[in-house]
């Protein structure tokens, strides 16, 4: 990946990738193992951007994927490791960030499904229902109902 | 609870430490040692796979009175397994200390001339196991009679002029000898297709990711 293209396409792009690896992670190292897959993903599908779609919202999307598709092949790892018998090592304690009501917020979605979670991170990123359902797949008039939802239970998780 | 999870995703995400950017940090390390161990524990595998088959093959076949099959495809499949350890062993001296993209060279070099032995020895490989098979047939004792001979005793009957080579038919041998030609001939490719089989996707990955790298080295 040339620098220039991190500069310029993926830098200013950073948050996003970050706030949705945090939300799939638990560790500190599979948190920056996600960045980077995310990162090169986004350089190698760089030419399948259409440009239908805002730069930003191609890069929630591919993000979303990614680690998706990461989470799925880490459960199937852990799935492997319990039937090979061997122990699993304990995942370490994420304080990723300083500010206690985030890092709180952030345990309270990790206990969310994977698409609950996309949903109310992108709802959190101020995007608009139709944005939320292009990203996802799927029908915008479902997205209100289950954004409530979503707060209900996390308001039910922080309290 | 007091603020609402809009403010704490707004306030949180202002202060300064929120977002720190991790290090694109060797990139592609961890790739490539998985894809090198991937293919060290697959090619491991079918080696032990060879010698246990071979264990397993030999005494099925005295047993089955085919010797002649079980014998040559016993030694075939050990000298095959001795092979690919040697070529393990290569593949385990390979340097890890190496960079990445050196790592994942050496690696792609010597699947490289992995492949070429392999392609050299199924010129000879699938002759010999096709002359294996029929000797086994031919010469293997069922029921107490041995095949080849009821053949062409059952032949002679019909064909009282046919030439026989060493007791064998002409036309059988020039047919036997046609189809060791031909494999010899295609015994490379089948080679390269069989490998292909068995580590094709792994080699694949191995390719794209060598090309990432390039074309990363190249724009830097």
């Amino acid at each position: 990946m040339s620098s220039d293209f991190y500069t310029v396409s993926i830098l200013p792009y950073a948050a996003i990738i970050i706030k949705i690896c945090r939300a799939y992670t638990d560790s500190q190292e599979d948190f920056e193992d996600y960045y980077q897959e995310v990162c090169l993903q986004i350089w190698r599908s760089k030419d399948n951007f259409k440009e239908k779609s805002e730069w930003s919202t191609w890069i929630y999307r591919l993000s979303l994927n990614v680690c998706l598709t990461l989470l799925k092949k880490k459960k199937n790892n852990k799935q492997n490791l319990i039937s090979d018998n061997l122990p699993l090592e304990a995942e370490e304690e994420s304080n990723a960030f300083s500010d206690e009501s985030l890092n709180e917020l952030y345990d309270a979605i990790k206990q969310l499904s994977e698409i609950d979670r996309a949903v109310i991170l992108l709802y959190l990123e101020e995007k608009s229902y139709q944005e939320i359902a292009d990203i996802i797949g799927t029908n915008p008039n479902n997205i209100g109902v289950r954004i409530k939802r979503i707060k209900g239970r996390l308001k039910k998780i922080l309290n | 609870m007091e603020k609402s999870i809009e403010t704490i995703w707004k306030e949180g995400f202002l202060k300064k430490d929120a977002l720190i950017i991790p290090r694109l940090n060797d990139l592609y390390n961890q790739k490539s040692i998985d894809i090198v161990d991937k293919f060290r524990r697959m090619y491991k595998i079918n080696i032990v796979g060879l010698i246990v088959f071979a264990l397993i093959f030999l005494p099925i076949a005295i047993i089955t009175k085919i010797p002649y099959m079980g014998i040559p495809m016993f030694i075939l499949f050990l000298t095959i397994a001795f092979f690919g350890s040697k070529f393990k062993m290569k593949l385990d001296n390979i340097n890890k200390s190496l960079n990445s993209y050196l790592y994942l060279k050496t690696f792609d070099n010597w699947t490289k001339e992995m492949i070429g032995f392999n392609t050299k020895l199924s010129r000879y490989l699938y002759p010999y196991v096709f002359l294996s098979m029929v000797a086994g047939f031919w010469f293997g004792s069922f029921g107490g009679n041995v095949p080849g001979n009821d053949l062409v005793n059952k032949l002679l009957v019909d064909n009282p002029d046919m030439i026989l080579v060493f007791g064998i038919p002409l036309y059988g041998l020039i047919a036997v000898l046609l189809v060791v030609t031909l494999l010899s001939i295609f015994g490379g490719r089948i080679g390269k297709w069989d490998v292909n089989i068995v580590y094709g996707r792994i080699l694949r990955r191995l390719d794209t990711l060598l090309r990432d790298m390039e074309e990363l080295r190249a724009s830097k």
